[in-house]
């Protein structure tokens, strides 16, 4: 047989042949096109073809590999592998669908961001409070990017004493996406998870951007049981996946400034509590003074009060004594007569030729009594 | 480091409730002491802390046992 001679196979011998042929000159094919008759079957099936101008081709895949909800029009980038299907004929067996233009990534994502919405799955209910500051963080970025760097530099600068967990992924490009799941997912499984969830990378294109509009990423950082944080160095929209995190940060860099507080900041405020300190326990000082200072004028008072009470009182009786004196009555014309130093109140207790003693104001006299006259 | 040595959350937390209850114009002096002492102790410790401590930073996917 010769180059020239046509070669003479069997229909399933050619369908094998060629599909040999194929597998060696395109292992696999990215091919960019606008989608057009797109369908699903059975939720679970794909089908649509990408076409240009002049021509059109079939591709077969599965609902996984959705970027989210298409629509006709939009300008996919399909990864896929040429076949011949023994029955249905040529078809490109999809591996991969991305979005293709900065204008059917946007309507691409409006779609998906819709249909979220309407799922609640960006509903501010959702949203948890990350614990401030944490002590363990799971961290899914890229080692050798500058995001990863900024953020561990902003970090280890404000707080410490932190376990950082890092779950290393790509995080641009087809694979991103399922090893961000996969790091999501493995984040959630540890028996001891941490207590936050970062997911950050540095600004870039919009293709290169897309994974975090993926509808699997987004999900999965929807439900993480660990609460999550995402930082995405971009200005303008704002990711599928930042809107269902339960923070989003500008930046690597800010997401650090989010998570944990400044330790300069707080160690001022320690002095601050510490000269408060000061000031409470001096206040408590200065008021128990004070309460002692007014216990003692109010004893010093009460004493005053007393003793002029008891002044008065003194003075009350001396007067009432004084009224009593026999002395004073003395004065006034009345005289104490005495027999043998007793007093002798009644006539009738004397009797005649009795020695008696006569006491006045001013002295004294004796006498001998002549006569006792009784009536 | 799987926590703090010491619980710097804990600690803070102590501290707010301490400082409450010295500004208590109800709380007596003796126990105004005690507070004040133990505020000294929880914010020297805490002070230690915030200068010393580091971040540990691990990788996940190298250890077996997360795998």
């Amino acid at each position: 047989m010769t180059m020239n001679d046509p070669l003479i196979v069997g229909v399933s011998e050619f369908v094998d042949l060629l599909n040999q042929t194929l597998e060696f000159a395109y292992p696999s094919v990215i091919i960019i096109g606008e989608l057009s008759d797109f369908k699903i079957s059975k939720q679970k099936w794909i089908y649509f073809d990408l076409k240009d101008n002049q021509a059109k081709v079939r591709f077969f895949g599965t609902v996984y590999h959705l970027p989210g909800p298409l629509k006709d029009g939009l300008m996919l980038k399909v990864r896929a592998i040429p076949h011949l299907h023994p029955q249905y004929g040529f078809s490109l067996n999809v591996q991969h669908i991305a979005l293709s233009g900065e204008g059917s990534i946007k309507q691409a994502s409006e779609l998906l961001k819709a249909q979220l919405l309407a799922e609640g799955l960006f509903a501010l209910e959702r949203k948890r409070t990350l614990p401030y500051p944490p002590d363990r963080i799971g961290l899914i970025t890229s080692a050798e990017s500058a995001a990863y760097s900024d953020f561990l530099k902003i970090v280890n600068q404000r707080w410490g004493g932190m376990e950082i967990i890092l779950n290393n992924v790509q995080v641009q490009g087809e694979p991103a996406i399922d090893q961000i799941i996969k790091a999501i997912t493995k984040f959630n499984q540890m028996a001891e998870p941490p207590d936050v969830l970062v997911i950050t990378r540095g600004g870039g294109s919009i293709d290169d951007l897309q994974i975090f509009n993926h509808e699997l990423v987004t999900r999965s950082i929807a439900g993480s049981r660990i609460p999550t944080l995402v930082a995405i160095g971009h200005e303008q929209d704002v990711s599928l996946a930042e809107l269902a995190a339960d923070q989003r940060a500008s930046t690597p860099s800010n997401a650090a400034e989010l998570l944990v507080p400044d330790k300069k900041n707080i160690i001022s405020q320690l002095k601050m509590t510490s000269q408060q300190m000061n000031t409470y326990l001096n206040h408590t000082l200065q008021m128990l003074k004070l309460n002692v200072t007014e216990y003692k004028k109010y004893l010093q008072t009460g004493i005053s009060q007393n003793i002029t009470q008891y002044r008065n009182y003194l003075q009350n009786r001396s007067e009432k004594m004084n009224l009593l004196d026999p002395q004073a009555i003395l004065s006034r014309g009345y005289a104490i007569v005495y027999r043998q130093k007793l007093i002798i109140r009644r006539a009738s207790e004397f009797g005649k030729q009795d020695l008696i003693n006569v006491q006045f104001s001013d002295g004294s006299i004796e006498a001998t009594v002549n006569k006792v006259i009784t009536p | 480091m799987a926590k703090n040595e010491i619980n710097y959350q804990e600690l803070s937390n102590e501290l707010d409730i301490l400082l409450a209850k010295l500004q208590d114009p109800a709380t007596n002096l003796d126990d105004a002491m005690s507070l004040y002492k133990r505020g000294r102790v929880i914010i020297k410790e805490l002070e230690t802390y915030l200068k010393q401590a580091e971040n540990t930073v691990r990788t996940l996917s190298a250890e077996k046992a997360e795998s």
